[in-house]
């Protein structure tokens, strides 16, 4: 944890900024949403580090999609995803949105969370304690660090595969693409 | 010298609403036995929203947000701050009645341009909440205009003694208790934050509000904090002539407000306004009798 080093800040206060400042949506699809509260309140207390939750994700620059992930919920969860202003990140939290968990055989569930949205890490549990959570954050500090967090970028770039994904299992779409899809046809091309 | 002054108060009121902000929510955060946040967070935070990338909702919305952090800073100007005020002669008390609406106004334009449901409702609590506040408010300061025979906010200050003992006294007292009734609903904390209400209404005025138009709206939060309060040392607490006194007495005020605010739950906004056109606005009135009849 860097939060002291003055040096850093003059060097790169946004960077800085994005990691001592992580505003976080909680998708409460599944069970995980029972380890949330308790890591943010005063049992281990995540505000001491910056994060807090917000209730719209305009404010937001972390998605937490705390659990399995219907077709349903899926539709959702990429609505909020765009709506969030960029630089965002979004960690996955226990095994459902990893690989489907234990609903790997249910019929209308996603079982790879990241073909549908970038997803920048993962954290492993069925459920995972808050203390993976504070360990997550402290991964997601390293990779802002290192710009390895860059599922925003992704995203943009190969935009028109994600949104191709999306519509496969969901059907059409009623919101417009968030980016321009014909420039990527051609770079793919 | 008088031009740098005009530059360097709102600055000043901006510097001591962050480290409000900051105060505010290591207290909050110490009364629930947490550790929190470092006291300069709401800086860290605003500095992301600068550099984050943010969704434009039309020219309307762009210039509330603008408007309404220029009339804080407006308002800011007309208050004494320590021996500070920089415009002294024009207007007074009235001036900054008026001009504190200018806030909540340029908010409200944000939120009806950016026409999500919940800033709508957001927006009618913000000036329901405006309404119930204002007629203590106004009965209140009605009391200290009378006591002192002004209404310039410079001499109010100067016809007070000196000192820490004189918080609202004697023909005041009444009309201090109902300030103090009414202070965070003022401020928009607990039990009154009705307008922001993240668990109901997601923010509410805010809610569409992202990177660059949310900090300016954390800037005028600030403003806003800094400009209620000092009212407050203003006129019940005599003010100060050394700005480090003044600014002890300050956050003396924040810290009882924000107690409170940790304390109760949220009211809801009809709950609200029974409460502030009940209790507040009857001993305002008696605090308004009892100035006239000291005066005879």
């Amino acid at each position: 944890m860097d939060r002291n080093q003055f040096i850093k800040w003059i060097e790169s206060p946004g960077k800085m900024a994005h990691k001592y400042s992580l505003h976080a949506v909680y998708f409460s699809t599944g069970c995980g949403i029972i380890e949330v509260p308790p890591s943010i309140t005063a049992r281990w207390d995540a505000e001491r580090f910056g994060v807090i939750p917000t209730a719209t994700p305009r404010h937001a620059n972390l998605f937490l999609i705390t659990g399995y992930v219907s077709l349903k919920t899926l539709r959702a969860i990429i609505r909020t995803y765009e709506q969030m202003p960029e630089p965002k990140f979004t960690v996955g939290f226990g095994s459902c949105p990893i690989n489907g968990g234990m609903y790997y055989d249910s019929y209308n569930t996603i079982k790879h969370l990241d073909r549908y949205m970038p997803i920048d890490g993962y954290i492993a549990g069925c459920m995972p304690r808050p203390e993976a959570i504070f360990i997550a954050v402290t991964h997601l500090w390293t990779l802002i660090d290192k710009d390895m967090a860059d599922g925003y970028k992704r995203y943009r770039k190969y935009y028109a595969q994600y949104r191709a994904n999306q519509e496969r299992v969901l059907g059409r779409l009623e919101w417009p693409p968030l980016f321009p899809l014909e420039k990527v046809h051609e770079a793919s091309a | 010298m008088r031009i740098l002054w005009f530059i360097l108060s709102p600055l000043i009121a901006l510097a001591v609403g962050l480290f409000f902000l900051g105060l505010a929510r290591k207290f909050l955060a110490r009364t629930q036995w947490r550790y929190g946040p470092p006291i300069y967070q709401p800086l860290i935070d605003i500095l992301r929203f600068f550099t984050q990338k943010s969704v434009s909702h039309g020219a309307v919305f762009d210039l509330g947000v603008i408007l309404s952090l220029a009339g804080s800073f407006i308002v800011v100007l007309f208050l004494p701050f320590g021996g500070i005020c920089p415009l002294q002669s024009s207007g007074g008390l009235l001036v900054i009645l008026y001009m504190m609406l200018l806030a909540p106004l340029g908010l409200a334009l944000t939120a009806g341009e950016a026409a999500n449901p919940n800033s709508s409702i957001g927006v009618s609590r913000m000036f329901t909440l405006a309404l119930g506040y204002e007629v203590p408010l106004l009965l209140v300061v009605l009391a200290v205009m009378a006591r002192y025979d002004t209404i310039s906010i410079v001499e109010i200050v100067a016809a007070q003694r000196e000192g820490v003992s004189n918080l609202a006294t004697f023909p005041l007292v009444l009309a201090g208790i109902a300030y103090i009734m009414i202070l965070p609903a003022l401020l928009g904390l607990r039990p009154f934050d009705v307008m922001q209400a993240p668990q109901e209404i997601s923010s509410g005025p805010l809610a569409e509000l992202g990177g660059r138009y949310l900090a300016l709206a954390q800037l005028q939060h600030a403003v806003n904090m800094f400009i209620v309060v000092s009212l407050f040392v203003n006129l019940m607490w005599g003010g100060s002539s050394n700005v480090l006194i003044f600014l002890l007495k300050m956050i003396a005020v924040l810290l009882f407000v924000l107690w409170i605010n940790a304390s109760f739950p949220r009211l809801r906004i009809d709950q609200a306004i029974r409460y502030l056109w009940r209790w507040p606005t009857l001993i305002a009135f008696l605090g308004l009798l009892l100035v006239e009849v000291m005066r005879k």
